[in-house]
């Protein structure tokens, strides 16, 4: 038999079970902290209690499992310092998403939305957002989400323009983060940290090695290294036990069909 | 008119937009900030075009009964449910167009990311072959990034992830360098194009 | 008097921006800040070499009868692509990806693919399927599909329902071009523009329906996954070259001429800077940054 032709149907097959399976096993795996992890970590950590931190939920419902515990690290991190925190959304499907989350981790540590916490929601065309707030972010974002005058909060009345933020953090599935580098970082000179997906890292590494963003924590496994950072081992410990096993299948699979194909060709 | 009025449009507005980002002096700031909401309040129109370019194409599948055009009814029922909701009792946290967009549309998006993970593994089955020397350091290379991006690369030996991180550090980072920097070229003199007249295929025709 | 209906509408808009931008910044210092931001003389020296570079290749290129550029295989089996189609009795489908807007050059140099596989379609009376995930993109395509069916004289065949939009959403867009595919089971697949995370869904189930893929992207890291499961992928730049090797428009061809001269300025300012900067001298990184 042939395995170099096997029925895409079949791979489909294998990928589920070794998808399924290892989440019945509860194994959390040692991770080492890689040095991208640790630079977001540090920039967050730098901040003064007060200062403001602007987190941007840069994605769309469909990588939500993925990106929840990246943005679920840093609004831990964030409110354990008690920074001041702007949350909004480039993405229209990021908007409740975002806002949600806010709302369910500011709980745990007991912030008062307006006082520690705003949500601006969503504004489309993200490259006008994004240079407009290098302008003015009421002008942008006049009204929060929940439909309330900026001007409602007067602890959010210092943060104007970039100028008076230390950090924006941009919690991103897809190519966002290029555009916080182009337009905020590269016009307004705004410090940018990147949380994003796995396979965005090697579009991002020739911004973060000319230091024109920060980090990243990419994946299950950055947030997992930021777990830890932060002293606990939480969901995305858990996932990464079946990342691996993935990551091992595919690997097999692929060594399984050149084998195949090497002793086809031979007979 | 109908081309020259846009290409003198955007001439200006190009003009003026490259110029703006060499001064900060308040009135020219003003202007580009004015700019900028006129792109927001346009786009918000354009999407206007789409729903009735979704309307028309699947309003006439229904009148045709072509093939499938029992979906066309649910595409256009979803689009009439989640406006009503979303008018009608707002789209705020606890509001019944958030609910379904929690419990139908995040799975739903979710479940289509997720096949991916599927796709990935059939197109490495067929793509990653030993069929000559570069074939064979892409393989080579794939299975190394791949162990080191988990723990379990680290578990194996700690070459591994330091070998992954070096690749993407080195090789990875200077390839794409190096195609950023010909894509950053080919921006520069398309809008360049576009700026002076020359490319016209956003406005339907040939440059 | 078209001239002058022109000039006089724009006037209009010009005028009205400084006015609408004057009224909100009556308290600001008008006086006190410069014109010209000097932290941004190196870009607005870059600016200017690119735009004189630009002028000087189109002008070369003119004084020049021919001007060759290197054979790209993806752009020669567009003919093989449509041919096939043909002959096959199946139509060809064309995306520009769900990462990109009108206002993205990969966008515009996609449109100008998409212009000239249309007057080939048009010519070979194959159909060609438009789906996108923008309106605006959805009226430029319309426009140029119709024109280029015109100019192959054939408007009767061309089929407006076959350029839709589908949805802003990311993955729906996936889903909805997947549909297509699976039920249309195009003889070609072309996708041409900024793709993202759909990319390898699209590609990987054009292959399940045995469709040939032409792939071109300027986003780097979707790169990979067209070069693993696509027959032919242009990579970054070459989606720009693609319309000015297809077409042998002179100004297009003039332009991928300037873009070779930038960038042999920017090796040589790379292999300056490597110099300096192995002598510790970095007085010149630190004017430009």
């Amino acid at each position: 038999m042939d395995l170099s032709r096997l029925d895409r149907r079949i791979i489909f097959l294998i990928i589920a079970i070794v998808v399924i399976v290892p989440m019945l096993f509860d194994v959390t795996p040692e991770v080492q902290i890689t040095k991208d992890t640790e630079q977001i970590f540090d920039a967050i950590d730098s901040l003064k209690t007060g200062d403001y931190l602007m987190v941007s939920f840069d994605f769309e419902a469909a990588s939500f499992p993925e990106m929840r515990p990246l943005a679920s690290v840093i609004l831990n991190h964030s409110f354990e310092k008690d920074l001041k925190i702007i949350g909004l959304a480039l993405f229209s499907e990021g908007t409740a998403i975002g806002y949600t989350l806010l709302e369910q981790i500011a709980r745990e540590y007991d912030k008062v939305y307006g006082v520690d916490y705003v949500y601006l929601g969503f504004r489309p065309q993200y490259v006008s957002a994004i240079l407009g707030m290098g302008e003015s972010i009421i002008k942008v974002f006049p009204e929060d989400y929940l439909k309330q005058p900026l001007e409602k909060y007067p602890d959010f009345l210092e943060l104007e323009n970039y100028e008076n933020l230390p950090l924006l953090v941009s919690v991103a599935d897809g190519s966002l983060p290029i555009h916080w580098a182009d337009y905020a970082n590269a016009r307004y000179g705004q410090r940018v940290a990147v949380a994003c997906a796995a396979v965005m890292v090697t579009a991002f590494k020739p911004y973060f090695e000319s230091g024109q963003l920060i980090g990243p924590a990419a994946g299950v496994k950055g947030a997992a290294e930021y777990e830890k950072l932060l002293g606990y081992e939480g969901a995305a410990h858990r996932r990464l036990f079946t990342q691996s096993v993935v990551h091992l299948a595919i690997i097999i699979l692929v060594i399984v069909a050149n084998v195949s194909a090497y002793v086809w060709r031979k007979k | 008119m109908r081309t020259r009025f846009p290409i003198a449009i955007c001439f200006v507005f190009g003009i003026f937009t490259l110029l703006q980002y060499f001064s900060k002096h308040p009135t020219l700031t003003a202007m580009y900030a004015e700019i900028l909401d006129w792109m927001q309040i346009v786009f918000v129109f354009t999407l206007l075009v789409g729903v009735i370019s979704i309307f028309k194409i699947h309003s006439a599948k229904i009148s045709r009964q072509e093939r499938d055009w029992p979906y066309s009814i649910l595409t256009i029922l979803g689009i009439v449910v989640m406006a009503v909701l979303g008018f009608g009792y707002g789209t705020e946290y606890g509001s019944p167009f958030l609910w379904i967009f929690q419990n139908i549309q995040v799975p739903m998006q979710s479940t289509m990311f997720a096949l991916i993970a599927f796709f990935v593994a059939s197109a490495a089955y067929r793509g990653f072959r030993f069929r000559n020397k570069e074939a064979a350091v892409l393989l080579i290379t794939a299975i190394i990034v791949m162990l080191g991006r988990v723990p379990l690369g680290h578990q194996i030996s700690d070459l591994i992830p330091q070998t992954a991180q070096w690749i993407i550090d080195n090789p990875s980072t200077a390839a794409k360098r190096g195609i950023l920097i010909g894509i950053g070229l080919g921006s520069i003199t398309t809008a360049l194009r576009v700026i002076l007249g020359i490319e016209r295929s956003y406005l339907g025709g040939r440059s | 008097m078209k001239g002058f209906k022109v000039i006089s509408i724009l006037c209009l808009i010009v005028f009205f921006v400084p006015l609408m931008a004057y009224s909100q910044i009556e308290d600001a210092e008008l006086s006190d800040t410069p014109i010209f931001d000097i932290s941004r003389l190196p870009v607005f020296i870059a600016t200017l070499l690119a735009i004189i570079i630009f002028f000087m290749a189109t002008y070369l290129v003119k004084a020049r009868a021919e001007t060759k550029i290197r054979k790209v295989a993806g752009l020669n089996a567009v003919d093989e692509a449509i041919g096939r189609a043909t002959e096959m009795g199946r139509p060809v489908l064309f995306t520009p990806g769900w990462g990109g807007d009108i206002q993205r050059p990969t966008t515009i140099a996609a449109l100008n693919i998409l212009n000239l596989v249309a007057e080939k379609t048009a010519e070979y009376n194959c159909d060609l399927i438009f789906p996108t995930h923008d309106p605006v993109i959805m009226s430029a395509a319309e426009e140029t599909i119709q024109n280029a069916y015109i100019n192959a004289g054939h408007p009767d065949q061309f089929k407006p329902d076959n350029i839709y939009y589908t949805t802003s959403s990311q993955f729906g867009y996936a889903a909805a071009v997947d549909g297509a595919i699976t039920r249309v089971e195009p003889a070609t697949v072309m996708l041409l523009g900024t793709f993202e995370g759909e990319a390898l869904i699209l590609a990987e189930t054009a292959n399940s329906v045995g469709a040939m893929q032409i792939a071109g992207t300027d986003s780097t890291i979707q790169l990979a996954f067209f070069l693993v499961a696509c027959d032919y992928t242009l990579i970054g730049e070459e989606l720009f070259a693609a319309s000015g090797y297809l077409s042998g428009d002179e100004k297009i061809v003039s332009s991928i001429k300037a873009q070779d001269y930038m960038k042999i300025i920017i090796i040589a300012m790379l292999v300056a800077g490597g110099i300096l900067a192995t002598f510790n001298l970095d007085f010149l990184s630190e004017w430009i940054l």
